[in-house]
């Protein structure tokens, strides 16, 4: 998948059944690999039936995802490609594989997409400012996922309005799963303003916290917050 | 409401046919159609019906018996159903509470054990264009 994964555990080593996986996955899943199921499901030369059952329920989730975020989550869009999926559902199931082995103090963090057990503080990302967060969260087991487009200072720009994403600087998506809550992310910051609003506000068992292009930064009232706030 | 937009593209296609096929010739034709696209009413929760319209412009470009056609989104409205000018503010301002809302700061916290960010730019960009592929289906 090409992206730095941080595996961080506090009561004990990290079990290489962990990178056995992530290596597994990137060998399934790789859009780059020829040799790849996912690749040979986009040249046609595997039906979906014949393929391993982690390939049938990742594209079976996502065919999920996309009615639940309204198509705004499509692997088809751009040929087969679920990588949006791919990377928080990796992980997730990554935790289970630390949790078999004992961990109840990890942090996994693939590429900005982070999950928890225990209690982390995590920073949201300025989007403007490099150095900066945000916002701070500090909850304890918990899966965030941020999509924006200002990686390295460079925006990503809408071909119709020739703005960042339709005025979105980012949007961050908390909940049980990291991979249902990357997808969320994906789909709301390509939403657009207007959109992200009316969707997020209307989210079950996830929450969301916006950053618009204004300045604003809206969240949904259940977004975790700081320990400040959340302790006083 | 669905009845008379169906009507009205279809009296564009009915002038459009004739002027294509008497220029059918190798000569180059450009014509182009811009239409409303309305989408579906959709439920605002409790405040209402909510429709989006986008203005579509196709470009039919033929050139001898070979056409292609090209469809741009010029622009997105989003008018409120029923169209009463109150109650569609009353909407637009209504719609924020369900979200709490900040200014956004820049924080310096030395404590912070991981950063939640985006990912690379081609990803970004993968996903930027794919929501605009999206989009483009939709219109």
């Amino acid at each position: 998948m090409g992206m730095p994964i941080v595996v961080e555990v506090r009561d004990g080593d990290v079990p290489d059944a962990v990178f056995d996986w992530f290596g597994q996955v990137d060998e399934t899943f790789s859009t780059f690999k020829e040799g790849s199921e996912i690749s040979w499901l986009r040249r046609g030369e595997l039906g979906l039936d014949d393929a391993c059952p982690d390939v049938r329920d990742v594209l079976h989730r996502c065919r999920e995802l996309r009615a639940e975020t309204e198509g705004w989550f499509d692997v088809d869009a751009v040929g087969l490609d679920p990588s949006g999926y791919v990377k928080g559902w990796s992980v997730d199931r990554a935790a289970a594989i630390l949790e078999g082995a004992g961990a109840h103090e990890y942090a996994i963090n693939a590429g900005g997409d982070i999950r928890t057990r225990g209690r982390w503080r995590i920073g949201i990302q300025h989007p403007r400012e490099p150095q900066a967060v945000a916002k701070v969260v500090e909850a304890d087991d918990v899966c965030i996922a941020t999509s924006g487009g200002y990686e390295r200072g460079q925006h990503v720009l809408d071909p119709f309005t020739r703005a960042g994403s339709a005025g979105i600087l980012s949007v961050t998506v908390t909940g049980p799963e990291l991979g249902t809550a990357d997808a969320y992310a994906t789909a709301a910051f390509a939403m657009g303003q207007r959109g992200v609003i009316d969707w997020t506000a209307r989210l079950r068992g996830y929450e969301a916290l916006t950053i618009l292009a204004d300045g604003r930064v809206l969240a949904t009232p259940g977004f975790p917050a700081a320990s400040r706030a959340a302790r006083s | 409401m669905n009845k008379a937009r169906i009507t009205v593209v279809a009296g564009i296609a009915a002038l459009a046919i004739p002027v294509a096929n008497a220029t059918a010739a190798a000569k180059k034709k450009i014509l182009t159609v811009t239409k409303s696209i309305n989408g579906p009413q959709a439920v605002a929760d409790r405040w209402g019906y909510v429709q989006v319209t986008l203005v579509v412009k196709k470009t039919t470009t033929i050139v001898g018996k070979h056409k292609t056609v090209k469809r741009r989104i010029t622009s997105v409205n989003v008018p409120v159903y029923p169209d009463h000018a109150d109650r569609s503010v009353f909407i637009a301002q209504q719609s924020l509470p369900y979200l709490t809302q900040e200014v956004l700061q820049a924080q310096f916290d030395p404590n912070i054990q991981m950063v939640s960010g985006a990912t690379a730019t081609s990803f970004a960009f993968v996903q930027s264009l794919q929501s605009a592929l999206v989009a483009a289906k939709k219109a």
